[in-house]
């Protein structure tokens, strides 16, 4: 059976791991300076890179996965998909997850670039899958929710919700938690697909959940900051927001964080919803925060990539490169990575 | 002063047309140069679409306010179809809605829904009236997957979440997706000049309208713009399906007037453009068309519809021009050199300022070119006040 991509040490999925809490990783010890490198990819970047082993795996518009290695900025790797990639790659042991805008779902092995398997939705997969056990767990544009098998690609069950799925599931051995462009929260069985509960918010969501102290958060394109009870589906407390929100929500501690379209990031008590602190960082923010210790790292559009200090919200440092719509930062303790719409990946140290 | 604009066609059948433009009272102050020849290379058409612009009913515009439209931001989808309805129903004068979108499609078309996601997610076309938009062509017997939206940017579209919002089977299609994307666009339908100097002088249009798309649905945004004094339209749809032309401004001079037009009457875009859906639910009077900034985006809770671009986009500007006037802003039609300001931050900022001098004029200059009404006196501009 695939080791489950849980470890603290690395980032094996969108926002870090399985557990969605953003950035386990060591903060770098001081801020970066100036670049280490830079590469120019052949595409636009959509998605979030992930670190493992020394190399850097980022997937572009250009339909390629890189592998790139972080001392030098070379890539060792890529690997053609059939279509334009959005998905952020994920890792279960060797292999790499990702879907692409054919609706088509990619295992790679990671020291080869090798294809091992692949597997079909009916419309564009821009989530990551997410592995749990021996399933490989993603929602798709087709409306579907699908476990596959995640050694042979094989389906094990689809969930059709009927309307199109963007928000990259937090999954659990027994229950799977997702959002959906019908404005509903969903909280399916992991063995089985059976829907345990739904939730409606009051506009489509776009936004990824993270899961704390017993509470599903998630952002809805109604503006608010959602808490639901992760048994019921019972509405804990909400929190209003300028614009909708399509940054999925980083945690801290007893503290989450989530970026709002009116280009705020806002942090919240998880127990209760207080308004802790809310600081501009851009025009716009629609990509997720990562935390590592008390520091908050994001990208924003028309801002860069920005840092904040979780307890109070100031700013620790900015700098204009790395804008994006939906990458986040990956920490290290010697650097900070970053990939951009523009399709730069840096390394900054 | 009168400035006289060559356009030469080499599309068949379509002679090479003199515009005369009208005189602004903005050239009393300042002279502006004059546009340089524009060479214009349609797509070949048998014969011109009776739905092309100005289509159906030349120089009516159907203006539909709600109040409970828009609150505090939030866009009500149900009060967005009741006024979509009314206002399809009072456009076409049928007696059902279902027989108003009929007027404009067929089960067999395949139909681009041209979205204004610039500006997003401040002020942009609201993917609620676009979700309905998709419902009443659907209600005409177009197959879900015979639907599609699409604009330039697609940072712009993924900002807007236009992709998580719209129903199953709604393609979404951003035609570049950094900067000098090109392999979207039809190299065989262009428009070519020369404004600055600029070492690539044509702007292509993009191949989703050349070769997939049968109908048009433009849903433009309430806004003034920095160089064509508003985007509405006319400036949606030609400046957002051809690529390559933030080329035709060189602060302070704009060549939007007559490019504008000049693209929008551009076979097949001129042919395939049956309706026009003008989102005024919000309203940028000032910093238009990016602008994020809520102090200068008024809730209008308006839906204005035609199937004439230039007489919905003259009706907005006669509603912008009349909302500066109430926040005391400058005219769109200020071309005082002492209001100019290099700083872009300066400009967003300050309503008394402006980057170019501004081209309201484009309106006028596409209604002479044959794409609608453009006289104020002309318009059959009607008012539904639904609560």
């Amino acid at each position: 059976m695939a080791e489950a991509p849980t470890h603290e040490d690395f980032w094996a999925a969108l926002l870090c791991d399985n557990s969605r809490a953003g950035g386990q990783g060591p903060w770098p010890k001081r801020p970066p300076q100036s670049a280490r490198w830079q590469l120019r990819l052949e595409g636009s970047v959509r998605s979030a890179p992930v670190l493992r082993d020394g190399i850097l795996y980022v997937t572009a518009l250009d339909g390629k996965l890189y592998a790139i290695e972080t001392v030098t900025g070379r890539p060792v790797w890529k690997f053609q998909a059939e279509d334009r990639i959005h998905s952020t790659p994920s890792l279960s042991g060797d292999r790499i997850l990702f879907g692409c805008d054919s609706g088509k779902v990619y295992a790679v092995d990671r020291r080869s670039g090798r294809e091992l398997w692949r597997a079909s939705a009916q419309a564009e997969v821009w989530t990551s899958p997410v592995n749990v056990g021996d399933l490989a767990l993603f929602g798709a544009a087709d409306g579907r929710f699908y476990a596959l098998d995640v050694a042979t690609g094989k389906t094990r069950w689809a969930r059709d919700l009927g309307a199109r799925i963007y928000s990259t599931a937090y999954a659990t051995e027994r229950q799977i938690y997702f959002g959906c462009s019908n404005g509903n929260v969903y909280s399916l069985e992991t063995a089985s697909g059976r829907v345990i509960w739904s939730t409606l918010t009051g506009n489509g969501l776009d936004s990824s959940p993270a899961l704390s102290s017993g509470l599903v958060l998630i952002g809805s394109e109604d503006f608010y900051l959602y808490a639901l009870d992760a048994t019921t589906g019972t509405i804990r407390w909400k929190l209003a927001t300028g614009l909708g929100i399509a940054s999925s929500p980083a945690v801290a501690g007893d503290t989450v964080m989530a970026g709002s379209k009116d280009g705020y990031l806002y942090a919240a008590n998880i127990p209760d919803g207080r308004l802790r602190w809310k600081v501009r960082a851009g025009w716009v923010i629609t990509a997720p925060p990562v935390t590592s210790g008390n520091v908050v790292c994001g990208q924003a559009m028309g801002g860069g990539v920005y840092a904040m200090d979780v307890r109070s919200g100031q700013r620790i440092w900015a700098a204009g490169l790395g804008e994006s719509v939906q990458s986040c930062p990956v920490l290290t303790e010697d650097a900070i990575y970053l990939a951009t719409t523009e399709g730069m990946v840096y390394a900054l140290a | 002063m009168n400035r006289r604009t060559f356009v030469a066609s080499t599309c068949l059948g379509t002679a090479s047309l003199f515009l005369d433009q009208a005189s602004s009272r903005a050239d009393e102050e300042v002279r502006l140069p004059p546009p340089p020849p524009i060479h214009v290379h349609g797509m070949p058409l048998a014969e011109r679409s009776p739905l092309g612009m100005p289509g159906l009913f030349p120089g009516r515009v159907v203006e539909v306010f709600h109040s409970k439209s828009i609150l505090e931001n939030y866009v009500s989808q149900p009060i967005v179809r009741l006024m979509l309805e009314h206002g399809m129903q009072t456009l076409t004068g049928e007696s059902s809605v279902k027989a108003a979108w009929e007027r404009f499609f067929n089960p067999s078309d395949v139909v681009g829904i041209k979205i204004n996601p610039s500006g997003a997610p401040a002020c942009y076309s609201s993917p609620e009236l676009v979700r309905e938009i998709i419902r009443g062509i659907e209600s005409a017997g177009v197959p879900t997957r015979n639907i599609l939206i699409y604009d330039r940017y697609s940072t712009e579209i993924q900002a807007g979440s236009y992709h998580a919002l719209l129903p199953v089977g709604i393609r979404v299609i951003g035609l570049e997706h950094r900067a000098r994307d090109v392999e979207a666009y039809d190299l065989n339908v262009y428009c070519e000049a020369n404004f600055f100097g600029e070492w690539e002088t044509r702007s292509y249009l993009a191949r989703v309208v050349t070769q997939q798309i049968t109908k048009i649905v433009n849903v433009p945004t309430l806004k003034d713009h920095s160089a064509a004094g508003v985007t509405g339209c006319l400036k949606n749809l030609g400046y957002g399906s051809f690529n390559n032309v933030a080329r035709s401004h060189h602060a302070p001079i704009t060549f939007t007037d007559p490019l504008i037009g000049v693209m929008c009457s551009t076979e097949p875009l001129r042919s395939k453009a049956v309706l026009h859906i003008m989102d005024g639910l919000r309203e940028v009077w000032h910093g238009g068309p990016l602008t994020q900034l809520q102090e200068f985006i008024y809730q209008a809770g308006t839906l204005f519809l035609g199937t004439d671009p230039v007489a919905v986009d003259t009706v907005e500007l006669q509603t912008i021009e009349k909302k500066r006037q109430q926040e005391g802003a400058l005219s769109l039609w200020d071309r005082n050199p002492a209001n100019i300001v290099r700083s872009e931050r300066e400009y967003f900022r300050d309503p008394h300022k402006n980057l170019f001098f501004r081209q309201p004029a484009h309106i006028e200059a596409a209604g002479k070119l044959g794409l609608g009404v453009w006289e104020p006196s002309k318009i059959d501009h009607r008012r539904l006040d639904l609560g």
